[in-house]
């Protein structure tokens, strides 16, 4: 259909760079559907964290503080939601919605006029193939083992089946929650970090769509989005890698971004509908 | 009494995947008799009711209403055919009024240009319960603002609003205290009176003797025999039930009631509410404390209370040989402290997890390896060893918890507390819905927990269970302590039920 191009190299280096990014956040996001959270924050954390990176290679800080700021502006986004969500007593969607709210404010205010734009080409060490490969594949066995090997995705899980039975067995909710939170907000700091050095700017419009990538991934790799024990971390992993070739396949074949958009709408209504499980209750909790 | 024809089922066959949950079922039941179901869970009695009352749909077999070939496509279909039920587990939907339930998926009924007229719902929902024998309870309440018992009663009432020639009473007893029961005893009477007929389904087999002039026991999906008054007795039941003869009673039969001088856990001037305050309780170490009473006097807040999951306006509970006070459900676990719910599918059960997940749940802190490590080994080999000493019966480890039978759902609650390091445990209504079987089992257990050195408070609204099993007994009424009853012999239910009604 798009005589190869989808299949060149020059392609095939897109989708890494593509795909890594979304992985990254899947495999943390992960743990946050495990429990049944739906985080609307992502994107807008990501963009704020890609900002301040290029407000600090601007001023010329040392590239790994640069890296460890990126990191820790996620990290401190996801805590915010679950801190929204667990002291307040609110849902997950509510709480992310207020910080993506927030953070998309604060990406605005610097990028109103003017994007930031920094020498890309001085870190093209930090945009190869092999780097990114070798980093997510770690990542993705790090986070296999926590997932299925350890209590941060057992309790995870648990909580997303039944909150009241894994409480009463001695599982704070409070306590998972927030480290899936935070799970997830690394994951979305290292791929921000990778996301940044690739396109070299930031504008208003850095970061948006990941959080709805990310669902769209959850669907479409077949993990139940009011979580429990069913979700798996390599659905996922495969979801996100759907989509990234839906979205990247679309593109070469020559669809208008805007119809993409569509196009995954569509899709997306097609697989919820499908394979939602209604009997476990509320879809946003 | 003519013995005119209401219902008969002939060759029915349902299967659940593997498990063939009715082999070729023949059930003919005439006006004016009240049949009981008895057989372990999972011999097929629940199945077999809710195939009649619409819940489900038989695999095979004709069934037969008045005269009539019968196949109802819902419960609603089958109410409009004259058969109710009253099913096992709670069937109350929450968040509207009591009359909106009575009259769910009828409300047109009362509907005039397509609006509701909410007075003439209540009045009709208000001359049901009263009818029933429930005048305190009004449609205009909401759902939510009545205890367990109550919605219980409301469902009753919802099965009876169609005035029903066959009423099905599922385990219905066995959620119910004193007063519930009452009503339903009278129901089944006043159908008996006018010629309608009643399949009433219960563990307690002496409630079906009192009950019931025709009794049919169920075992692995067949139906074993059919006895009437002339024949029934409860040892017989009990043998034909489980397929050998059951020796003895399966309470306790030692009458002593001591135990070590040790407090394990004590609560100082609990205060719920204005009309229910400054309870003093103390829990020893080896002591079975059961805790008896109405369904809403209280003892199953205090049950919430002692382990941390529902605060008190007043007062504090104590692990006193640790010296820490229990301030919630995580906490409490992680010294050693284990609670069964009353609400089994809401509360102690994961439903759409396996049964291993289930069981080891709690234990997952204790079996860390280096760096967090849990052994997919680890959990096989105990979920196996607790299937295997509890006698689950399932496909394998892997099954999913809801497609469980209500006893076996319960021994997998407890499974997941045996073998922690839990020293106190509080059982609400550790037996309620569970066969004779089962039950032994349970109180065989919670011997051995005892001997073992662990403090059990047993909630209970069951007199012969608490009398059974207790060294020390205390009974509650409106919210306030009325009576301490120490283990005896010469204990018996009049002695009790004083203090409670």
């Amino acid at each position: 259909m798009t005589n190869g191009a989808f299949l060149k190299v020059d392609n095939l280096g897109n989708l890494i760079n593509q795909g890594f990014v979304l992985c990254m956040i899947a495999i943390g996001a992960a743990f946050v559907y495990a429990h049944g959270g739906m985080d609307f924050s992502i994107g807008a954390v990501s963009g704020v964290a890609q900002l301040v990176c290029g407000l600090l290679i601007l001023q010329g800080t040392p590239l790994w503080l640069c890296i460890l700021a990126t990191v820790a502006v996620c990290a401190v986004g996801g805590c915010c939601t679950a801190g929204i969500t667990l002291i307040f007593g609110v849902p997950v969607f509510i709480g992310s919605m207020c910080v993506r709210t927030s953070f998309q404010g604060i990406l605005k205010t610097f990028c109103q006029t003017s994007e930031i734009a920094i020498d890309y080409q001085k870190y093209s060490f930090l945009n190869t193939v092999g780097l990114k490969a070798a980093i997510l594949v770690i990542s993705i066995a790090v986070g296999y083992y926590l997932f299925n090997y350890t209590v941060v995705g057992k309790y995870n899980k648990a909580l997303g089946g039944n909150p009241r039975t894994a409480e009463q067995a001695g599982v704070s909710r409070r306590k998972w929650v927030f480290i899936a939170f935070l799970l997830m907000g690394i994951c979305v700091g290292i791929a921000s970090v990778f996301a940044f050095f690739r396109s070299g700017k930031v504008n208003s419009y850095t970061g948006s769509g990941y959080e709805f990538n990310i669902m769209m991934a959850i669907a479409l790799g077949g993990f139940p989005m009011a979580g429990g024990e069913k979700s798996k971390i390599s659905s996922a992993i495969i979801g996100a890698l759907t989509v990234t070739c839906l979205e990247n396949g679309l593109g070469v074949w020559g669809l208008d971004t805007t119809l993409i958009s569509c196009v995954k709408g569509a899709l997306f209504v097609v697989i919820v509908a499908i394979s939602y499980d209604r009997s476990a209750g509320k879809l946003v909790n | 009494m003519s013995k005119e024809l209401l219902l008969s089922a002939k060759g029915v066959n349902k299967s659940f995947g593997a498990t063939r949950a009715l082999i070729d079922v023949d059930v003919e039941v005439s006006r004016g008799e009240i049949r009981g179901f008895i057989g372990e869970n999972g011999s097929g009695k629940s199945t077999f009711s809710s195939i009649v009352a619409g819940a489900q749909k038989e695999d095979s077999g004709t069934f037969m209403l008045k005269g009539q070939e019968y196949h109802p496509k819902s419960m609603v279909d089958a109410q409009m055919h004259g058969v109710s039920m009253i099913i096992q587990e709670l069937g109350t939907i929450g968040g509207i009024s009591v009359a909106s339930n009575i009259f769910a998926g009828r409300l047109e009924e009362f509907t005039q240009f397509g609006l509701l007229s909410w007075r003439k719902i209540n009045a009709a929902a208000d001359k049901i319960l009263a009818d029933i024998g429930a005048p305190e309870i009004k449609g205009s309440m909401m759902i939510d603002q009545l205890n367990f018992e109550d919605r219980k009663i409301v469902e009753i009432a919802r099965a009876m609003s169609t005035d029903p020639d066959l009423l099905i009473i599922d385990e219905t007893t066995t959620a119910l205290a004193t007063k519930g029961r009452r009503l339903i005893y009278n129901l089944i009477n006043e159908m008996h009176e006018k010629n309608k007929a009643v399949l009433f389904i219960s563990h307690d087999l002496d409630e079906l003797m009192d009950v019931c002039n025709t009794i049919t026991v169920l075992r692995d999906g067949v139906i074993i025999d059919t006895l009437d008054r002339s024949n029934m007795s409860v040892e017989l039941m009990r043998t034909l039930m489980v397929g050998r003869e059951l020796q003895g009673s399966y309470y306790r039969d030692d009458f002593d009631g001591s135990c070590s001088d040790e407090v394990v856990l004590e609560a100082r001037q609990i205060s719920l509410r204005p009309s229910f305050r400054n309870i003093d309780l103390k829990v020893h170490k080896g002591e079975i404390l059961g805790l008896g009473g109405l369904s809403d006097c209280g003892m199953h807040e205090i049950g919430k209370v002692l382990f941390g999951i529902e605060k008190p306006l007043t007062g504090e509970v104590e692990l006193v040989q640790k010296k820490k006070k229990v301030t919630g459900a995580v906490m409490a676990v992680q010294n050693g402290m284990a609670y069964v719910s009353k609400d089994r599918d809401k509360e102690s059960v994961i439903l759409s997890s396996s049964i291993e997940s289930n069981i080891v749940l709690p234990k997952l802190r204790n079996m860390q390896k280096g760096a967090g490590f849990i052994s997919p080994k680890d959990e096989k080999e105990l979920s196996e060893t607790q299937i295997e000493a509890m006698s689950i019966k399932c496909r394998n480890r892997k099954q999913l918890v809801k497609e469980l039978s209500g006893g076996n759902k319960q021994k997998v609650v407890f499974s997941k507390w045996l073998g922690t390091d839990s020293d106190v445990l509080i059982l609400d209504c550790p037996t309620r819905g569970i066969d004779v079987g089962v039950k032994a089992e349970m109180y065989k257990l919670m011997m051995n927990l005892k001997r073992e050195g662990k403090a059990i408070i047993m909630i209970s609204e069951e007199l012969l269970e608490l009398i059974g099993m207790s060294d020390r007994i205390l009974l509650f009424k409106d919210g306030a302590l009325t009576k301490e009853l120490h283990r005896s012999k010469d204990l018996d239910e009049k002695a009790v039920i004083d203090y409670i009604i």
